[in-house]
């Protein structure tokens, strides 16, 4: 088991060399450079020069890609050339609000979309399942952040029972984060629900032509039974596997999410970083985000034989 | 739901979407970029159906216009991404080996960064154009493709008759696209239906973030970015592409879960 | 709101320590608004943007100040006098005026705070002003007594108080020596400004607080001098990037002031009953820059053409929506110098746009128009050139970048055209300065005219406002007829505010002022 978790380790390393290569030249590909940006239309060339030199970007690419690889290896992401914040932390704490978002909502949307699919399954075809597809496959359909604007005019600016703009962190105050989680929550949880609906429909239709199903109910276990104890557990296994996926993206992929809610997450510090050039965030984000990929998929794996009785025995 | 009401309703959606973007390209009922600034942000009306934007643009000749260009912006990325995928999937699971694992570690790199921020990076890059979008999307979702193609390939190369091909001394070239490919056509299909969709929400997220197709050529995405600041004192501004969107979005879902059931019916669970 | 304790029951509570700690803890006036970007820094003048600005000038001050009209007034002078050949001022600073940490400013820290500024070692923005290449060197500071302090040049200059003046210089602030530690390094503000720097958690907010110690001068409250004291006991500064978001905070009472609202947003207050709005004429300048060295724009007739074509108080009537008026002057209609001439632009004429084009021989090349979506008015103000322009047989293609990758264009010169927005200048040379140069050695700069550049040196050497008029003016004929840009409007700066924020007014230079404002329960 830890041979087998090693090697799976191993074989993430290239995959992220290549990451940190690619990241370090999309972002000096792109048009733009931090130091204009932060002087804006009053920029003038001395001052360009100076400020260059200050934060190292005068060197030659490849100077400046070993070093920062150098500075990688022992852990140091560098300090943002905006505010002069080191990296790493920054990423961290901004993290730690996206994680909780996904999590939750990922979370949510397992537990209504498990029994849903199983639900529709079970009765496939009839009035039920029509309404369970349907409904999954229209939240699916809605782009997230409309979704997300309707639900805080409603429930932010209508009714007014939400908090709309600002951030508590959770260190400060429970309740008042909850607060401000609820909508952002919502809005990827629903989106979520229509995914993984879908999912575990399929999953439980492919489970329920199975023999040993068709043989539980042949003996007379009650279908309630057959349901909780044989459809739902192998049923999941593979959902699972698209829960993993869904996490390993949206961990670092909630940015327009995080707008509409105006949270300080990690998306959204990535995509400011974009516009503002701001390379050592943009490049440390990317890295983060790409580790995180992969670890959690290395989890979801790991995890795998948890949930799958077959691969379990086999 | 039945295979046949999925198909039904689905397409009767695409066709709709179809039908639109062929009428827009003959005829709207107001020219799509005329701008009247006289008649601004008007609710609709007997004669502005979806009401006027915010520089008294026909709401409903844009999203006529929009149609085309969605699905236009769509297909080429679909078609992109799939060609570019099968190619790159194709050769990983057929020759293996060190071009495989290299590839693999390419393409697992690319699958690890969230697409629509690579799209962004790409888009900051090549500039913002329709053309910009498709090279950005097609990079973003192309990874999924060659997945998807790999494993078919690595399946498949090992059935008897593609041994009894290559037994006959047909050349591997030619084993490989007359008979492995083919066969990984089906889990494409479904693959490629569901990207269609995807295409149409990046897309408005890519205008959300600041990037998408420029006007003033209307696209669904960028007329429902465009929105935003209006959904209060303008909804229907929000609600027409919004709409659009998700109807599409409901008609390609239902048409891809019949085409799966079609193409192979034990492949409902994917 | 919590503002119970205030007025005279307060000053009663602040006579006892006791009373007064009970007070604040419990009904502390606290003012919110909003930053669409955190801060830079606390350092003024260094690693700034408009937004350190913002928040510094609350907390510091500087000698002299700028007015509500741009004119340069005194600060923590109270006077000043110019020597016959214009090159030595000699400030006379007020009395009794207190830093943060309770030591009263005298000349010798207003001595020590100039020449950290001209030390390279700060960095402060604004040195090269004072460099081979600036305005002038200064050659002498020199503390006369306790409150006199004298500067010397090595030539005279008009720019040189608005200089000191300029927010984003810092306004070349009086701090503290306890600014900075005794390596030099930056600590924080120890300034004389009506707040102090209070908390600064990053990516959230910035707080500045009230600072007792604070005596006002006696003229009224103007541009970022006169009487600034400060009755909210706290402002927040919160950092919301969106302003969707923004705009749903002040609905909900979250916020109670928001700064530099868009045009659909200010629609959508305007009809609440719980927000007050306050628009005023600001200095930024939206136009269309031209690429003189393209091979379809060098001609001038096709840059007329375009300028012709183009009916200017109808764009800005639709993109500012009646908040800002069009003006194709390079000086900004709330400057002193916008007079007569300024006001004689270019009227919209198809038929002499359509004759120019012909001349030149233009059959429908296509123009690469560059705009972008950080500024939603430089955008909407672009769709509208490209839809007039198509009138008059002019074929403009939009692209669309992100702010970074224009300005990019724009430092290098690399483009046809784009619409682009230049920020607040306070003084009417530098207006014209941000446009002029040399393309060879500045690719940036716009206008490259010779002559005009000669006028517009001569306007940096001379205090006398008529001589300073009328070569504004033969700049701003010649710069008509060049056409190297249109410059179409001078925006507007729109806040709201919740009806129980009182006192509040905006100026021309887009910078919140919370001193003088108060909170009504």
């Amino acid at each position: 088991m830890l041979g087998y978790l090693l090697r799976r380790l191993a074989t993430t390393i290239p995959t992220l060399l290549i990451v940190a290569v690619a990241v370090f030249l999309l972002v000096r590909l792109i048009p733009g450079d931090p130091v204009q940006v932060m002087l804006g239309d009053a920029a003038d060339p001395a001052q360009v020069a100076v400020l260059k030199q200050q934060l190292g970007l005068d060197r030659p690419l490849p100077i400046q890609f070993l070093y920062w690889l150098e500075r990688l290896a022992v852990g140091d992401l560098g300090h943002s050339i905006t505010n002069g914040l080191p990296v790493l932390p920054l990423i961290l704490e901004r993290f730690q609000v996206s994680a909780v978002i996904v999590l939750v909502a990922v979370a949510i949307a397992a537990c209504i979309a498990v029994p849903a699919g199983l639900v529709a399954a079970w009765r496939q075809n009839s009035a039920v399942d029509l309404v369970i597809v349907g409904g999954a496959t229209l939240l699916l359909s809605i782009p997230s952040f409309w979704l997300g604007l309707l639900l805080l005019l409603l429930f932010g600016l209508k009714l007014k029972w939400l908090p709309v703009v600002g951030y508590v962190p959770f260190s400060e105050s429970f309740a008042g984060a909850a607060l401000f989680m609820v909508l952002p929550v919502a809005t990827l949880a629903m989106i979520e629900v229509g995914v993984l609906t879908r999912m575990a429909r399929a999953a439980s239709i492919e489970v329920l032509r199975l023999e040993y199903v068709t043989h539980a109910r042949a003996k007379g276990v009650p279908e309630w039974r057959v349901l909780a104890r044989h459809v739902l557990p192998n049923a999941f296994a593979p959902t699972w596997t698209l829960i993993g996926l869904v996490l390993g993206h949206l961990l670092g992929g909630i940015a327009v999410i995080e707008t509409v809610f105006t949270l300080p997450g990690l998306g959204r510090l990535l995509v400011d970083s974009i516009f503002a050039r701001d390379y050592p965030v943009v490049q440390g984000c990317l890295l983060f985000t790409a580790l995180i990929y992969v670890l959690v998929n290395l989890i979801v794996d790991l995890c795998y034989p948890l949930f799958d009785p077959r691969v379990a025995v086999a | 739901m039945s295979v046949r009401a999925n198909s039904l309703i689905g397409g009767v959606l695409i066709a709709l979407l179809g039908g639109t973007a062929l009428a827009a390209s003959v005829w709207t009922p107001f020219d799509p970029l005329r701008t009247n600034l006289r008649a601004r942000l008007q609710p609709p009306s007997a004669q502005h159906w979806f009401g006027t934007d915010e520089f008294g643009r026909d709401v409903l000749s844009r999203i006529m216009a929009g149609a085309s260009t969605s699905v236009l912006v769509a297909l080429a990325t679909v078609v992109l991404a799939v060609a570019v995928g099968m190619l790159v999937g194709s050769i990983s699971g057929y020759w293996r080996g060190w071009t495989d694992r290299l590839i693999m570690a390419v393409n697992d790199a690319l699958l690890a960064f969230p697409g629509i921020l690579l799209a962004l990076g790409v888009m900051i890059v090549i500039g913002a154009s329709s053309f910009g979008i498709v090279l950005a999307l097609a990079l973003a979702y192309m990874p999924s493709v060659a997945r998807v193609v790999r494993g078919s390939v690595l399946s498949l190369r090992e059935k008897e008759y593609i041994e009894a091909s290559r037994v006959l001394g047909n050349s591997e070239l030619y084993s490989l696209l007359r008979h492995v490919l083919p066969n990984a056509i089906a889990p494409v299909a479904v693959l490629a239906t569901s990207m269609f969709g995807w295409v149409l929400l990046a897309e408005s997220a890519l205008s959300f973030l600041g990037l998408g197709v420029p006007p003033p050529a209307p696209t669904w995405g960028n007329m429902l970015a465009a929105s935003r600041p209006y959904m209060e004192n303008a909804a229907w501004l929000s609600i027409a592409p919004g709409l659009c969107i998700a109807l599409t979005l409901l008609g390609i879902n239902l048409l891809g879960d019949s085409l799966r059931d079609r193409l192979d019916p034990r492949m409902a669970q994917r | 709101m919590m503002g119970q304790g205030r007025g005279s029951l307060r000053l009663l509570a602040g006579l006892a320590l006791a009373a007064l700690l009970a007070d604040s803890a419990g009904a502390e006036t606290l003012l919110r608004t909003r930053l669409n970007a955190d801060i830079r820094s606390t350092d003024p003048g260094t690693n700034r943007d408009a937004n350190t600005d913002g928040v510094i000038a609350h907390v510091v001050e500087g000698l002299v100040a700028f007015r509500d009209d741009t004119s340069v007034g005194p600060m923590l002078a109270d006077s000043w006098a110019v020597s016959d050949d214009g090159r030595t001022y000699t400030f006379k600073l007020r009395q009794g005026v207190r830093f943060h940490n309770g030591a009263t400013m005298a000349a010798g820290d207003v001595v020590w705070a100039l020449e950290r500024w001209l030390d390279p070692a700060t960095q402060w923005r604004c040195l090269s002003e004072f460099g081979p290449n600036g305005i002038a060197r200064i050659e002498k500071i020199l503390a006369v007594d306790a409150q006199t302090v004298a500067v010397t040049l090595d030539q005279p200059t008009a720019l040189f108080l608005p200089t000191l003046a300029r927010p984003d210089c810092g306004q070349a602030a009086i701090l503290h020596r306890d600014s900075v530690g005794p390596d030099g390094k930056w600590i924080g503000p120890v300034g004389t400004g009506p707040f102090k720097l209070g908390e600064w958690k990053r990516g959230q907010y910035v707080d500045v607080v009230r600072f007792d110690g604070y005596t006002a001068r006696t003229e009224p409250r103007t541009g970022l001098t006169g009487a600034k004291s400060a009755v909210v006991d706290r402002v927040r500064f919160n950092v919301i990037p969106d302003s969707a978001a923004a705009k749903a905070g002040l609905l909900s009472g979250a916020l109670d002031v928001i700064m530099s609202l868009s045009i659909p947003d200010m629609d959508d207050l305007k009809a609440r009953p719980e927000v007050q709005l306050s628009i005023t004429p600001s200095l930024s300048m939206t136009g269309l820059l031209f690429q003189t060295r393209d091979s379809l724009l060098q001609d001038v007739r096709i840059r007329r053409a375009i300028a012709l074509a183009l009916d200017a108080p109808q764009i800005v009537d639709v993109v500012m929506e009646g908040t800002a008026r069009a003006n194709n002057s390079a000086l900004p209609i709330g400057s002193p110098f916008h007079g007569s001439v300024q006001g004689q632009g270019y009227q919209q004429d198809l038929a002499e746009a359509k004759k120019l084009l012909a001349a030149a021989g233009y059959r429908g090349q296509p123009i690469k128009l560059i705009t972008n979506k950080r500024y939603s008015f430089v955008f909407d103000a672009a769709v509208l050139v490209q839809e007039m322009a198509r009138a008059a047989g002019i074929n403009i293609e939009l692209e669309v970048l992100d702010w970074a990758a224009q300005l990019d264009r724009y430092n290098r010169g690399d483009y046809q055209a784009m619409a682009f927005i230049y920020s607040a200048r306070l003084d009417p040379s530098l207006s014209f300065e941000m446009l002029m140069g040399p393309k060879a050695t500045q690719p940036r700069k716009v206008w490259d005219n010779a002559e005009a550049q000669e006028m517009l040196r001569q306007s940096m050497l001379t205090a006398d406002p008529v001589r300073r008029q009328a070569l504004f003016d033969e700049m701003h004929r010649r710069f008509i007829a060049d056409a190297p840009m249109v410059v179409l409007f001078n925006g507007s700066e729109l806040t709201a505010l919740r009806k129980a924020v009182k006192g509040y007014a905006g100026w021309l230079y887009p910078q919140a002022r919370f001193w003088g404002v108060s909170l009504q329960p």
